[in-house]
């Protein structure tokens, strides 16, 4: 009983899709029936395979600026929480970049790093480095109160401290800041293909945008949005296998 | 008394630019790379005396203010109703979970071909943006409404209107701010991505008239315009969370 009402909204939001597209519309440049999406979804991946290059792409630099974040995000963040002086000194700038429309910052890494993969990994990195910092910031600061008293009681010294009590404490947090980066860098990977590129989830879509071709339009949205739920259905999985002692520890 | 962390602050922003000016002086021969502050200000000043920014920094703020003031009422009113009501709740979710996990800019050429190339492409990307994020966190914060707060409005005997009026949107009311804070960064890329895509104003179209023209100092004008409007929008929220919110403790960022 529970899912029926969720599946039935599913079919019939497609039904009415398909009336809407086959029956009201009629007509194929603004909008296509959902069968003719998994058709075309199907024979892009089994049949002509032209979508593989594509997703290998995207996974490629998506996987790199992620990685690149994680690098960054979680010792910047960290080092900002343990020291005010590096705090004050870093945040305006880095509220600057956190709230700057990330696509301001496209065309100018382009002048600067070409239409190379690097400029590609960057918009991905800049895109997922924030929401990492600022949750391994503030697993450091809301953790480091209450255990660190129990800490010094054991007399444990500050590298013991950090590597006992303070980083496996913030796991949480940076997990759930993962969680959240997922969804940013895919945009990031949508917005750096746009720019001076030949292949890749976002150069399909905005080729098919531009040639009005709108069942691999609608393929390249849908590649998204299950890249999209199973990246974030991934990192809870781990996030609960990495710290099964607590639930629900996020920064929105 | 100046606060330390704000003449820190401070100095990092001055000695940032500063560094910046010198070191792009002395090592680059030309402004294509790099344009120093100071000539990015001349291109700001000069830009803004002719009259071109007014009508670009208008365009995007009225598709802005259009597309968010709507996604409001809409994204509240629909949130409320999927809280309340199990059954709109199962009906909408597949869709609406659906809508969110697709990156903004991947639908933005949908509404370019549906809606056309004008000013009313660029609301509905603002308004659909921030209406799901409005709409979702709504929907939590009626869902996990402290039930003594009901009790204490059932033995109040207030009306069903009341206990919605002032409890049940009240306690509501930080999530909703949150959806809003999380639609405002999103909307800004979505409405600077669609400009981008397909205008002839705006603050997106600038950004693309000026990389694609390689004019430097233009650009780095546009990118300064659109971190001073992502700061803005962002304290702006952050003031209006104080304001209506004041219990909750808000976030630093």
């Amino acid at each position: 009983m529970k899912g029926t009402l969720k599946l039935i909204s599913i079919f019939g939001g497609l039904v009415l899709w398909h009336i809407l597209a086959t029956r009201i519309i009629n007509d194929t440049a603004l909008l296509v029936s959902p069968l003719v999406v998994v058709v075309k979804g199907y024979e892009m991946l089994f049949v002509t395979a032209e979508l593989y290059p594509h997703l290998y792409a995207s996974s490629w630099i998506f996987l790199n600026g992620m990685l690149l974040a994680t690098l960054v995000g979680v010792p910047l963040g960290f080092l900002m929480a343990l020291s005010p002086v590096v705090r004050d000194y870093v945040n305006p700038w880095m509220t600057a970049l956190y709230t700057t429309p990330r696509i301001a910052f496209a065309p100018v890494l382009l002048l600067w790093f070409g239409i190379d993969i690097a400029s590609k990994i960057i918009i991905v990195f800049l895109g997922c480095v924030f929401p990492i910092l600022i949750n391994s910031f503030y697993g450091m600061r809301v953790v480091s109160r209450e255990f660190v008293e129990v800490g010094r009681s054991f007399r444990l010294s500050r590298g013991a401290l950090f590597l006992k009590i303070l980083l496996p404490a913030s796991v949480p947090f940076i997990l759930a800041g993962l969680r959240l980066a997922v969804g940013r860098g895919l945009t990031g990977v949508a917005i750096a293909e746009w720019f001076g590129a030949t292949e890749g989830l976002g150069y399909m879509i905005f080729f098919a945008g531009q040639t009005l071709n709108i069942p691999i339009l609608f393929v390249g949205v849908a590649v998204f949005a299950i890249l999209g739920i199973l990246g974030f259905q991934i990192l809870k999985i781990i996030e609960e296998l990495a710290t099964p002692w607590r639930k629900g520890f996020e920064v929105k | 008394m100046v606060r330390k962390d704000l003449s820190r602050g401070f100095l990092s922003v001055l000695g940032g630019l500063l560094l910046w000016e010198v070191l792009t002086r002395l090592l680059l021969e030309n402004e294509l790379l790099i344009p120093p502050p100071s000539s990015v200000l001349r291109t700001l000043w000069k830009l803004g005396s002719s009259g071109a920014l007014n009508r670009h920094l208008f365009a995007t703020l009225f598709e802005f203010v259009c597309g968010f003031s709507t996604a409001c009422v809409v994204g509240i009113l629909l949130g409320y109703l999927m809280g309340r009501y199990r059954w709109f709740d199962d009906l909408m979710d597949p869709w609406i979970a659906t809508l969110y996990s697709i990156p903004v800019i991947a639908f933005v050429p949908f509404i370019i071909i549906w809606f056309g190339i004008g000013l009313l492409s660029k609301i509905i990307v603002v308004f659909k943006i921030t209406a799901v994020a409005i709409m979702l966190n709504t929907a939590a914060g009626i869902k996990t409404i402290d039930p003594s707060l009901l009790e204490l409005a059932k033995s109040l005997r207030l009306k069903p209107f009341e206990t919605t009026y002032k409890i049940r949107l009240p306690a509501a009311l930080p999530y909703i701010i949150t959806g809003m804070r999380l639609g405002v960064g999103r909307a800004m890329l979505g409405v600077i991505v669609a400009e981008l895509m397909a205008a002839n104003a705006g603050l997106g179209y600038l950004l693309r008239d000026a990389s694609e023209t390689w004019d430097s100092p233009k650009l780095f004008v546009t990118v300064v315009l659109l971190a001073a409007m992502g700061m803005g929008s962002f304290a702006l929220i952050r003031k209006g969370e104080q304001k209506l919110a004041p219990w909750r403790e808000t976030a630093e960022w």
